[in-house]
């Protein structure tokens, strides 16, 4: 390979946060932001369009020496999961910074810095090839979110910021540690390949679970380590919000695809129902939550719990249709997810509160607003037609095939999605118009629809075709499975 | 003693030699440098050092032991050597507009320096218990009184007789358990204790020596339970001399325990069950009593005992990467570690003290790029990737898990996330608090020369490991 493609991917957000740091006019920092994450999400297209949908190897492998005493190697390379959730990524990518154009409004430029190094390390996690790299990447991201967070944050954002640093390094550690032992019982290397051909005793896969478990049900998250969540989400502004909902999280579930499928197969399948439960628990308790929530952001904050507890089912049935499924909704929810907090941030942005309470008859007043908004929570709550529809269901369906019990939880869960969506959909949307709203509230502009017509694309056309989408991840999830099957035993 | 000999131990000290030569000509000259002179002072302490690593380098190509084998210069002893001579020479760029404002620059506080550096590099090259101990009273006599030299100020006066008189007892400790040792084998040097080292039960009054000698090291390294003077003392000296003494000494401290430690004998009485132990409590007490801390010095004080646990952990883990880790740590918390005091350095000036964490508040307002420099140094202390502090713990994990002391790991690490706690709690104040007053920090271009430097360090290290790392095994295997 002549171009290195993913290093360009990664790196371009980089670079770019670096030439910011030169300039001074607010203006020309957003649109140089705006324009580096844009040609990332082209170089993104570009690298799809090669992508080669029948083998499940990695591709776009670039490797060179790091640390060669210690086995470290600058690796990158993309199989079919991987591939969707850079794509992922750099989407939201230039969705963030138009929707930061004007809801932050001091310390533009280093804001934008931070966005924009985020925006490589997240790249990076999902492209690294080399434990120590992903790790490196992985770990680096702590810095500019607890800066996001901390920095332009609502009032309590030191306190969300302190909190959020914490309990994702906590996790992280154990998970270094983990991948120190690796390291040893894996023959000196930090090669993924490598280690996903080893057969370790079923001892020391069963303790590196645990470990891994702890970093990755912290990042996901799942009960009971959620109780970050809320508050990084509430308190964060509306970019980071997208990034933590529609990126970060997402890192939890694939470092479960990643490390602890493959490498981890025997004590996968070992501890298989105890993941089950412990997502059913997360469906049920994160529904119940977000139903009792007042605050815009903080339902939507439980609520992904909920449907981040869903991926975790479908992953953990390890079956096909359950796995896809997992996957499928993960992308899902990035999109979704992110725009429903995008439209938290617009409304919040027009009135400055989040208090479900204090809306009514919103759609009098932002006809266009509420019409997306409608799409966006139909899509949250899994209408057919819509993208989470095909994801639910095929998880669904293969939670039903892995355990009665568990199906039964998520069914319920589903059901609970629905009523606290269209609950908050009707005391927000429809009835009198609020006193409060009479005045102030402008319908959405054309920055803030470029920001949002995107999503709804991928929203519809996950919903209606989604054949392209289940392809790219297809070859790469069958061999997923065939690895944890032929060395972890039938399910 | 033949000449051939002669000429060889006087090859192997040239760089101690010229640093001990140019301190006396720097004490005499220093007399003549008028008032408003004293910038000369700095540039010739500063050419003193440099001469002696052009030495050290020059010389680094053999191994030369001399003095009747209680000297050698070893590639071991060469990379602490450069490590010393980073940190002396940082100093002195760091005391130059620091020593104006306080009026501490006279020669004696450049000569001090030299002669405490001339110390450290004994130790660095010691191989026998009495020329270690040579070596440790030279550095730290001079330290005792390079505490005090705010002398008009109590709380200096009173670090510097609590350092005299804990060092005093500490330094007691030592001799009496190579006093033992002597008496029990009749020999002090290093390679002889190793043959006394037969594999059978350890004769008890040997393990007493033993662990006398770990008591007496533990306190130059400010190890738990001998760290009582680190608060008080780095509160109280000049903040150049705290920066100084938390990496110098620090790292002289680490060169004797890692060349007594690795000796068979000692590794022979199971003291890795003693240092693991006494890793642990001195990690876990660092980090937690850093936590409660107004004081920006203080808060370094109790960083840095936590940091020395981390390092101890290296020790323990033992074998080639231990040492190779436990060095390669010390390089790096070099940089990071005068990194940030050039900052809290940088800050005193006019009434403005800069020691307590709230005078921070703010400070990304008005200084984007000094409060980037902080950000940086103080991720690295976390042991946040990509910075060099977290190749720095990588690296002595690894050495844990390969020994099999996987718990031990998870110790560390569990109470570096204590540790991480207190160092964003600091980027906290700076970026997210509103600024109070206005900023005036002392930037000179030989401050900001060395944030460039150790920034340049912290991150370079970071990126780059492959080539320091291999600088400390080689240096470690290299005997």
């Amino acid at each position: 390979m002549a171009v290195p493609l993913l290093s360009l991917i990664v790196f371009t957000p980089a670079v770019g946060a670096a030439a910011l740091m030169f300039m001074r006019n607010d203006d020309v920092v957003r649109w140089t932001a705006l324009g580096v994450t844009i040609l990332d999400f082209a170089l993104c297209i570009a690298m799809l369009s090669g992508f080669d949908t029948s083998t499940y190897g990695m591709q776009f492998t670039e490797t060179r020496p790091w640390v060669p005493t210690l086995g470290i190697t600058y690796a990158l390379g993309i199989d079919g999961i991987s591939a969707l959730f850079v794509f992922l990524t750099a989407l939201l990518g230039w969705i963030c910074v138009l929707a930061s154009w004007t809801a932050i409004d001091r310390k533009v430029k280093e804001f934008m810095v931070s966005l924009l190094a985020m925006q490589a390390l997240m790249l990076g996690v999902f492209c690294a090839l080399d434990l120590f790299l992903f790790y490196v990447f992985w770990e680096a991201m702590l810095i500019p979110m607890y800066v996001i967070i901390g920095v332009w944050g609502g009032d309590g954002r030191v306190y969300a910021a302190f909190k959020f640093f914490l309990y994702t390094l906590a996790g992280s550690l154990m998970f270094l540690i983990g991948v120190i032992v690796l390291y040893f019982h894996g023959g000196e290397t930090f090669d993924i390949r490598t280690l996903m051909a080893q057969d370790l005793p079923f001892q020391v896969q069963s303790w590196l679970f645990f470990a891994f478990l702890i970093a990755f049900a912290v990042k996901v998250p799942m009960v009971p380590v959620h109780t970050w969540l809320p508050d990084a989400h509430v308190q964060a502004p509306t970019a980071g919000s997208i990034i933590l909902a529609a990126v970060l999280l997402k890192m939890g579930a694939y470092g479960f695809l990643r490390f602890s499928l493959p490498m981890l197969p025997e004590a996968t399948v070992h501890y298989s129902t105890l993941m089950l439960v412990l997502s059913a628990v997360a469906i049920v308790y994160g529904g119940l939550l977000a139903l009792a929530q007042d605050d815009l952001k903080k339902l939507v904050a439980y609520s992904s719990i909920s449907h981040m507890g869903l991926v975790t089912l479908g992953i953990f049935t390890l079956n096909l249709r359950g796995l896809e499924g997992g996957i499928l909704q993960m992308f899902n929810h990035g999109v979704t997810t992110g725009a429903l907090f995008l439209f938290v941030g617009l409304i919040y942005e027009r009135t400055h509160t989040r208090s479900i309470a204090d809306y009514g008859g919103l759609m009098k007043v932002a006809p266009v607003y509420t019409a997306l908004l409608a799409l966006f929570a139909l899509s949250s709550m899994a209408l057919p037609g819509t993208n989470s529809f095909v994801g639910e269901l095929l998880v669904l369906s293969g939670a039903f095939a892995a355990n009665l019990a568990v199906g039964a939880a998520a069914v319920l869960g589903a059901l609970l999605g629905a009523a606290y969506l269209l609950g908050m959909y009707r005391k927000v949307a429809l009835g009198p118009v609020s006193v409060g709203l009479r005045f102030k509230v402008r319908d959405v502009n054309a920055r803030e629809m470029a920001a949002i017509l995107p999503l709804a694309v991928f929203v519809l056309w996950v919903g209606l075709y989604p054949r392209p989408f289940l392809e790219i991840i297809d070859a790469s999830v069958k061999h997923l499975l065939a690895q944890v099957h032929s060395r972890g035993g039938a399910q | 003693m033949t000449a051939a000999a002669l000429f060889q131990s006087i090859l192997a000290g040239l760089p101690e030699m010229v640093v001990v030569t140019g301190a006396c000509i720097l004490l005499i000259l220093g007399q003549f440098v008028r008032k408003g002179q004293e910038h000369f002072l700095v540039w010739a302490s500063v050419a003193v050092v440099l001469i002696a690593a052009l030495g050290t380098l020059m010389l680094a190509g053999e191994v030369r032991p001399a003095y009747s084998g209680m000297f050698i210069a070893d590639r071991f002893a060469v990379f602490f050597k450069i490590v010393f001579y980073i940190a002396t020479v940082l100093t002195f760029l760091l005391s130059q507009k620091y020593a104006e404002i306080e009026g501490i620059g006279r020669s004696e506080y450049y000569v001090l320096l030299l002669l405490a550096l001339s110390g450290m590099m004994i130790m660095a090259s010691a191989t026998d218990l009495l020329s270690i101990y040579v070596g440790l009273e030279l550095m730290v006599l001079c330290t005792y009184v390079l505490t005090g030299f705010l002398r008009q100020q109590r709380r200096s006066n009173e670090a510097a007789l609590k350092y005299v008189i804990l060092g005093g007892v500490s330094t007691a400790i030592f001799l009496y358990g190579v006093s033992l040792v002597y008496g029990l084998i009749g020999t002090t040097q290093l390679d002889k204790m190793a043959a006394a080292a037969t594999g059978g039960p350890l004769d008890p009054g040997l393990l007493l020596a033993v662990v006398f000698i770990v008591a007496g090291l533990a306190f130059k390294v400010g190890a738990v339970p001998f760290h009582m003077w680190v608060p008080d003392v780095y509160e109280g000296a000049p903040t150049t001399i705290t920066a100084f003494m938390s990496v110098g000494p620090k790292a002289a401290g680490f060169a004797v325990i890692l060349r007594v430690f690795l000796n068979p004998l000692v590794a022979a009485s199971n003291v890795w069950i003693i240092v693991a132990v006494i890793a642990a409590v001195t990690m876990a007490l660092g980090s937690f009593v850093a936590l409660v801390q107004d004081n920006f010095k203080r808060l370094l004080a109790y960083s840095s005992i936590a940091h020395a646990g981390f390092a101890m952990f290296g020790v323990a883990a033992g074998g080639a990467d231990g040492v190779a880790s436990v060095m390669l740590y010390l390089l790096i918390y070099t940089f990071m570690n005068l990194g940030i005091f050039g900052t809290v350095i940088m800050m005193r000036n006019g009434n403005f003290s800069g020691e307590i964490i709230e005078d921070y508040a703010g400070f990304a307002k008005s200084h984007r790029r000094l409060a980037l420099l902080m950000l940086l140094y103080l991720f690295s202390l976390a042991g946040i990737p990509p910075t060099a502090g977290f190749f720095a713990k990588f690296y002595v994990l690894v050495a844990l898990v390969e020994r099999g002391f996987v718990m031990l790991a998870v110790i560390a690490v569990l109470l570096s996330a204590v540790a991480a706690y207190f160092y964003i709690r600091v980027v906290m104040v700076i970026y997210m608090r509103e600024p109070e007053g206005a900023f005036d920090p002392a930037l000179t271009p030989a401050v900001g020369a060395t944030l460039v430097f150790t920034a340049a360090g912290t991150i370079g290290i970071g990126l780059f490991p492959a080539v320091f790392l291999r600088l400390a095994q080689h240096a470690a295997v290299g005997g």
